[in-house]
């Protein structure tokens, strides 16, 4: 015998609950050269009256003081349990477990990654982990592109089209390189990725700084608050590997349909569905259903409830690889309630 | 109408023992460590704005220290080799003395933070081992660097066997054990899958378990290797120690102390122990008194007690004190002479117990 595995004590504990003042943490994500540093620079110079804890990794240098900075190594653990896509920040929940210990002294927390740093293990640290979750909470991933570049990093570069997938919010940099049809192609590139992350276009990081922090971009209380281009219809081409489906439903859903549906596609497909959303409205309940996952990790619970006067539409967003666009919608559809 | 026993019971008076024997006061910051000396006549409490609050046994308001240490958060506090001094560890990147005239003294200062720190003394061996990133700095009584032990992630625990013999750290992917005096690095790996996040050795140098981000433990049994797995926990267990007597693992993470044998073939196969539960509120500290089968316990609502594993009795020092999200015990130690016992919490209560005779 070479491992045993003894009796759980019974009586499993309630984790503590997520509450309010949770510390909201943004995560900066962007290609080497892109001004990832500059953008810091700037959140952390600019007049917003609030301070920020940084972490930053071992290649990063920040160009202003700042009381809190962490130097990290990034070190992406896979979780034990079976999963092979979970993988996890372990220097963060260190970081952050650290950093919860002095709160008070901070209002926020960036963590910054390295250029080619993947983001789906620094967001699934957030839905991992009993103590991240119970004092932090995941605010946006926030990707900084080159308006110049980034046509040639989409073209070598898997990392370049998962940091924008996983993006609630994309800085569109070095807006003064590019002429405006390119930087019209540029943002249609964009939108072909990913369809709901916010575009602000800047130059050497001048961005609003109320534009990229407090963006409830995990927050499910707000997915899909912003749904620009939610036809089904798929104008944009096919130049990259990742793409955004959306999908509507008027009919209202099953729970337990869609719930077995969703789990079976994450179970499926979890690997290639890099980021997920959705609003749902289940027959016989008056508020929204929100759901979210990034890969094979999903949150859901009822959020608002609809006004009397509005349209019940149900929507879901996929962002990833090797979607299947008539698979995907006739699985929604057979969501719709008896 | 009927009336129960437990109606007419008297309320269980659970802050006597705090009331009538305990001195406490209150810091600033987050408690994350507290430390008693080898001589047992001085406690340290370290927070987590970096400073230690410093006391003798028998301290009065009045002769409590509050000592700034650290630039920004301490993270790790130790008994000294020496008989009255203190060790802590900071995101400072430094590792600092307090001596018996609670002086601060920088023994180093590098480039990561010091997490962890270790000692032993027994004869005429003294030792000190920080984890520093992905390293161990191992280090003499006066604090002159002898070895640094590389790791191929970061260190997440460290410890020395009761001799001073052998060191061992846990880390991604598993535990590493060296012999301490010994010109090759010639590791042992004891390698199993996850991310380890803490370590305890057995007193007879014949286990090492290890705790998990996956809300289990890991041991390895010493002379053969073999594996053995410790879970159920709802939470991950972040306190876990051993009796003196080897036979008994406490360890928190489950909302009562759960109690692994060592003995009779344990823990393989054999269900834990289980003492002191307060239902939903999650044991956070366990200690061991350092004679006896007595296990001291710290829970998430403040509560503090003690438990004798052998009769399953139950002494409560203190109830739930603070509020939700500043009430868990984060430090608890007995004094090496067991006479004393000292914990502290997220909310800065800092509280130290006589358990001797009067």
């Amino acid at each position: 015998m070479s491992e045993t595995r003894t009796a759980p004590p019974p009586g499993a504990a309630t984790a503590p609950a997520p509450g309010p003042g949770l510390i909201p943490v943004t995560v900066l994500t962007g290609f080497l050269g892109a001004g990832k540093t500059t953008l810091l620079n700037h959140i952390l110079t600019a007049e917003h009256g609030r301070k920020y804890a940084v972490v930053i990794n071992e290649f990063g240098e920040l160009g202003v003081d700042n009381d809190l900075v962490v130097d990290a190594d990034e070190e992406v653990f896979e979780m034990n349990n079976g999963c092979i896509c979970c993988t996890v920040r372990g220097d963060l929940i260190r970081i952050l477990g650290s950093l919860m210990k002095r709160r008070g002294r901070f209002d926020g927390i960036i963590v910054e990654t390295t250029g080619l740093a993947d983001p789906a293990p620094v967001a699934q640290t957030f839905f991992v982990d009993e103590e991240v979750k119970a004092r932090t909470r995941l605010d946006a991933v926030v990707t900084v592109v080159d308006a110049l570049n980034l046509p040639a990093r989409l073209a070598d570069s898997r990392e370049a089209q998962n940091q924008i997938a996983f993006a609630d919010v994309i800085v569109l940099n070095k807006t003064d390189l590019v002429d405006e049809a390119g930087l019209a192609a540029v943002e249609a590139r964009i939108r072909g990725i990913n369809r709901y992350a916010r575009i602000h276009r800047a130059q050497r990081g001048n961005v609003d700084v109320a534009a990229i922090l407090d963006q409830g971009g995990f927050d499910l209380k707000r997915a899909l608050e912003v749904a620009p281009d939610f036809l089904e219809s798929d104008s944009h081409s096919h130049d990259d590997e990742v793409q955004s489906l959306s999908f509507e439903l008027e009919a209202p859903v099953d729970a337990a349909k869609f719930q077995a549906w969703i789990g079976s596609v994450l179970q499926e497909q979890g690997q290639d569905i890099l980021r997920s959303k959705g609003i749902l409205s289940y027959k016989g309940e008056n508020r929204r259903f929100a759901f979210q996952a990034v890969h094979m990790m999903a949150d859901g619970d009822f959020v608002a409830p609809w006004s009397p006067d509005e349209t019940r539409t149900s929507r879901l967003v996929f962002i990833g690889r090797n979607l299947n666009r008539p698979r995907l919608r006739r699985g929604f559809e057979s969501c719709v309630a008896a | 109408m009927s009336t129960t026993f437990a109606n007419r019971s008297a309320p269980v008076p659970v802050d006597e023992l705090l009331n009538s024997r305990g001195a406490v006061q209150q810091a600033e910051g987050f408690v994350v460590a507290c430390a008693i000396s080898r001589d047992s006549s001085r406690m340290a409490f370290a927070t987590g704005d970096g400073i230690v609050h410093v006391t003798p046994r028998r301290g009065q308001a009045e002769h409590w220290r509050r000592l700034e240490v650290h630039d920004g958060g301490a993270l790790a506090l130790a008994q000294d080799v020496t008989p009255q001094g203190f060790l802590t560890g900071g995101d400072d990147s430094r590792l600092c003395r307090i001596d018996a005239d609670d002086a601060v003294h920088e023994l180093s200062r590098g480039r990561r933070w010091v997490e962890h720190v270790a000692t032993v003394v027994d004869g005429r061996t003294a030792l000190i081992a920080t984890a520093v990133g992905k390293q161990v700095e191992l280090r003499d009584a006066d604090g002159t660097l002898a070895r640094t032990l590389d790791h191929d992630s970061t260190v997440s625990g460290v410890v020395f066997d009761a001799r001073g013999k052998r060191i061992a750290t846990s880390h991604y992917g598993g535990a590493t054990l060296r012999f301490v005096n010994t010109k090759s690095d010639a590791p042992r790996v004891l390698a199993w899958k996850g991310s380890h996040i803490g370590i305890a050795m057995h007193p007879n140098g014949d286990a090492l378990v290890t705790a998990m981000q996956e809300n289990e433990l890991h041991g390895w049994r010493l002379p053969d290797g073999h594996n053995m797995r410790m879970s159920g926990y709802p939470q991950k267990t972040q306190s876990f120690a051993f009796s003196r007597s080897g036979r008994w693992l406490a360890t928190s993470g489950a909302d009562v102390i759960v109690l692994w044998p060592f003995f009779g073939g344990g823990p393989m196969g054999k269900p834990p122990l289980e003492l002191a539960g307060i239902q939903g509120v999650v044991c956070t500290r366990v200690a061991f008194h350092p004679q006896h089968d007595i296990v001291a316990a710290g829970f998430v609502d403040g509560t503090v007690l003690m438990a004798d594993v052998a009769t399953k009795k139950v002494l409560p020092v203190c109830g739930p004190h603070g509020g939700e999200g500043h009430a868990a015990v984060t430090a608890l130690a007995y004094s090496p002479d067991g006479g004393c016992l000292a914990f502290g919490t997220e909310g800065g209560r800092m509280a130290v117990v006589d358990l001797t005779p009067k």
